[in-house]
């Protein structure tokens, strides 16, 4: 055995510790993280393998897209920038910067920020390590820079700077240095914000107020879209979110937006220009400041779960004698006339008790019916649609719900040992969950048809609506099919509700690619049907193409159904350690 | 008068309406084994969570070192080393780029870093798993690579929050070795345990918490023969008899948190509870 050599010197009249030391240990760990995460194989075996090379392939078709998003804004903010100078518009500067300043901190909000999300590294974390004060924030605000919403804030504001120089090369220096100060402005706005956010969101009652409020702010920007810009008047008016922000011009001077628009056009006025320059340190050393007053009640040690306060001990209720088992009634339904055998019905107790307790999911539940009522109510968007409202509708609502089938254990958690162990059927347990998805579903589709019913102008023609539910059962019983298979496979362990975990989706980000692969794919089948029909003339021809495929998707279902207990059998590694993860 | 490696003065720490530590006063002199215990949710980890700076007490003062830890942090923490109850190690990491990040994080040069890491992870037999992701470790072998975490950089105090929690006995053993010697060297352990046994061996001086308050404190001798102080401002030294001057620790303890005076748990309940049992 190795003897341990002391320690050298005497802790107490240590050499105080570089701050690069410290600065480029956390910066080597982040990126060890990053290698391990990409690179390192775990000892999973061949089904791991697949699941990466599927993913890979997945990610070849999608990141595409990404990157179309990415490239949209900044082009777009490049342009605006060199048109609001070169046409002589300077004023739109200011509106501009502020569009920039919103998008950044919405998209930051809504927590798009992937790189953000990895499990493996919080960096709250290193307060335990012996670090001052003055080095923790640095690390606070340079960690977790690689997020989307900041490369792609950052790309547009350079690409704004880069259009101002163009149209005016003696503005380029000017508008360099402002842009710069303004993406800093802007990451320490949203650093600010994330570190309040992350403070309020620790208490669930805040979370849930706030996802509603998030939700109504996305239903109301919808609700005012579709008022002011109608369908049909798509292209030929210009944003009315771009006409407020110009009718606003005059208080915008007194934002930070304004500030960095006026150093740069101010710039032959030097002390106006240095001025407004001022404006923007200001705010930009305010949003510091806030950051870090937040940063420095996390640093002395302040507590943000609501765990403890979980822990205050109950009184216990009055016992009452345990009723004696009935072995013969423990895997037969048949013993008491019930529709489903005890193990069902006490697993549809157990989901029923965590969907009542989950307002968050309440709030998911309504939201997309909020958009079927709003688009609804549009008079110009029902009357040229309306037949094909009602499938565009159910298929939208369609797409939150059913992410929910693919991970069907991820919220058990440790909670999946009972199930292995205990002498039950996993048929039962996966039969339970996926009744328990399936009465949200139905109950979501229900209002959707129902609200579309009520609102649209003429009504939707019988033949739709046969082939709308025959094709809603094909989707939903391959969703089934795949989200069972995929549950079982590569399931993804997460607790619902919890604050660090609020960006992180409940299922793998290949299942989210899967759910949108699947759901568009159904999608896409349903053009050419809807096609053929209109040109044939056969409104009854879906009816014929989706009743076989939602009877093939069914019988597809039942086979996955009837083989569960098998597949975890034979996934069960991985199915417990994926899930029995701390 | 020697300055006590902790110092904890009317500590208390809420949370809502709830009091996980009531007024708790603590002092544990340089050089001693103290055990810290309690039955589960009595506040033991809040306890250590906040001696070690990881959480702001209410009210009240602790000094690590004769240092302000308030003030202090960022020192004193260099001289400290937890093994937390999570254990906070990072998962997408091996066991050895670990340690040589805690290592580098407590100022140590990278020659000494790599020599202790090599030393440690031999001393932990953890060297042959040295490629391994520390999320694909067994739970002892966690523990082991936390705790040698916590001793890479030489601590002067140790905080130790259930070390002995799902390691083997070989482990257990070659850790209690390795803590004892720290003990000969001068080094301070602060150590919470569920097991009576191991305290009871390996610590000179206990404090007993329940229910967020200090319920008894001093040596084992103090504690075996029936006499123990009372951490709480205006309360003197106490002489409790408790009938048999040698008593093991389990039955102290027992009879101090709550339970019947033979120390026999079951006996508590009442004979109809869980009659279907077989």
């Amino acid at each position: 055995m190795v003897e341990l050599t002391g320690p050298e010197s005497v802790p107490g009249s240590l050499p105080p510790i570089p701050a690069s030391t410290q600065l480029l240990a956390v910066a080597w760990l982040r990126w060890r993280i990053f290698v391990n995460g990409m690179f390192r194989k775990r000892p999973n075996g061949n089904r791991q393998i697949a699941g990466m090379v599927f993913a890979t392939l997945l990610r070849l078709i999608v990141w595409p897209m990404l990157a179309l998003i990415v490239v949209g804004p900044v082009a777009a903010s490049g342009f605006f920038a060199w048109m609001a100078i070169s046409q002589g518009h300077p004023q739109s500067l200011a509106s501009l910067l502020l569009g920039i300043a919103l998008l950044w901190q919405f998209v930051s909000i809504n927590g798009l920020s992937i790189a953000a999300t990895i499990p493996t590294f919080d960096p709250a974390s290193l307060v335990r390590f012996p670090l001052r004060f003055g080095r923790y924030f640095v690390l606070r605000s340079l960690l977790g820079l690689m997020t989307p919403s900041t490369i792609v804030g950052c790309l547009a504001v350079l690409a704004a700077a880069v259009g101002i120089g163009v149209a005016n090369a003696s503005l380029a220096l000017p508008a360099l240095v402002v842009m710069a100060v303004y993406a800093l402005m802007n990451i320490y706005l949203t650093r600010m914000i994330g570190a309040w956010m992350e403070r309020w969101l620790a208490n669930r009652r805040f979370r849930e107020i706030f996802s509603m409020l998030m939700a109504l702010f996305a239903v109301s920007i919808q609700f005012l879209n579709l008022q002011r810009n109608p369908m049909r008047a798509h292209g030929t008016r210009s944003s009315w979110i771009i006409a407020v922000l110009h009718s606003s011009g005059s208080y915008l001077y007194w934002l930070p937006s304004g500030f960095a628009a006026q150093a740069i056009l101010l710039v032959k006025h030097p002390l106006a220009a240095v001025a407004q320059f001022a404006g923007l340190l200001a705010s930009t050393a305010l949003f510091a400041a806030v950051f870090a007053i937040r940063l420095h009640k996390q640093f002395l040690g302040e507590y943000l779960s609501e765990g403890a306060a979980r822990s205050v001990p109950v009184q216990s209720a009055p016992r009452e004698k345990a009723p004696e088992p009935e072995p013969a009634a423990l895997s037969s339904p048949d013993a008491s006339g019930a529709i489903f055998s005890p193990t069902v019905t006490a697993c549809l107790r157990k989901e029923w008790f965590i969907l009542r307790g989950n307002g968050m999911q309440l709030i998911g539940l309504i939201t997309p019916l909020m958009f079927v009522v709003i688009f609804g109510m549009n008079r110009s968007f029902s009357a040229i649609t309306s037949k094909y409202f009602l499938p565009s509708a159910i298929a939208y609502v369609l797409i939150a719900a059913l992410s929910s089938l693919y991970n069907i254990f991820g919220a058990d958690g440790r909670g999946v040992q009972l199930y292995l162990l205990a002498p039950i059927r996993m048929l039962d347990v996966v039969l339970a969950k996926n009744l328990m998805s399936l009465a949200v579903i139905v109950v979501q589709v229900g209002l959707a048809w129902i609200i579309i019913c009520v609102l649209a102008r003429a009504p939707v023609p019988i033949s739709m609506q046969i082939a709308t539910a025959l094709w809603t059962v094909f989707v939903v019983a391959m969703n089934l099919a795949i989200g069972t298979l995929r549950s079982i496979q590569a399931p993804r362990h997460f607790v619902p509700g919890q604050a660090r975990q609020l960006r992180v989706s409940p299922t793998n980000r290949t299942s989210a690619l899967l759910v949108l692969a699947v759901l568009f794919g159904c999608m896409v089948l349903q053009i050419p049907v809807a096609i053929a029909s209109s040109y044939l003339k056969l409104p009854w021809l879906a009816v014929w193409v989706f009743g076989p495929l939602a009877v093939a998707a069914v019988f597809a279902y039942a086979l996955i159904l009837r083989s569960a207990e098998r597949l975890i059998f034979a996934a069960r590694d991985v199915f417990a350690e994926e899930l029995c993860k701390a | 008068m020697t300055i006590p490696a902790i110092d904890a003065t009317a500590l208390t720490r809420r949370f809502g309406d709830f009091t996980a530590v009531d007024n708790v006063n603590l002092r544990v002199d340089a050089g001693q084994f103290f055990g810290f215990l309690g039955p589960n949710g009595a506040g033991k980890s809040t306890t250590i969570k906040m001696l070690t700076g990881l959480l702001a007490p209410t009210s009240g003062s602790i000094r690590i070192l004769g240092g302000d830890l308030q003030a202090n942090s960022a020192d004193i923490k260099r001289q400290i080393g937890v093994v937390p109850e999570g254990m906070a190690l990072f998962g997408r990491l091996t066991a050895d780029e670990y340690l040589q990040f805690v290592g580098r994080m407590y100022g140590l040069d990278r020659a000494t870093t790599l020599n202790r890491t090599r030393e440690l992870l031999e001393f932990m037999q953890l060297a042959g798993e040295h490629k391994k992701l520390i999320a694909d470790f067994s739970h002892g072998m966690q523990k082991k690579l936390a705790l040698a975490a916590a001793v890479i950089h030489g601590p002067r105090v140790l905080f130790l929050d259930e070390p002995f929690e799902g390691v083997d006995a070989v482990a257990a053993g070659t850790l209690k070795s390795m803590l004892l010697r720290m003990i000969a060297r001068g080094a301070t352990i602060f150590l919470t345990s569920h097991v009576l046994e191991i305290v009871e061996r390996l610590c000179t001086h206990i404090a007993i918490i329940h229910r967020g308050q200090l319920v008894a404190q001093g040596s084992l001798d103090e504690l075996r023969a029936g006499a123990w102080r009372v951490g709480r401002p205006g309360i003197q030294e106490g002489v409790v008899s408790l009938g048999e001057a040698k008593r093991s620790l389990e039955q102290i303890f027992l009879e101090i948190v709550g339970a019947d005076r033979e120390g026999n748990p079951a006996a508590t309940a009442p004979e109809q509870e869980l009659s279907w049992l077989s």
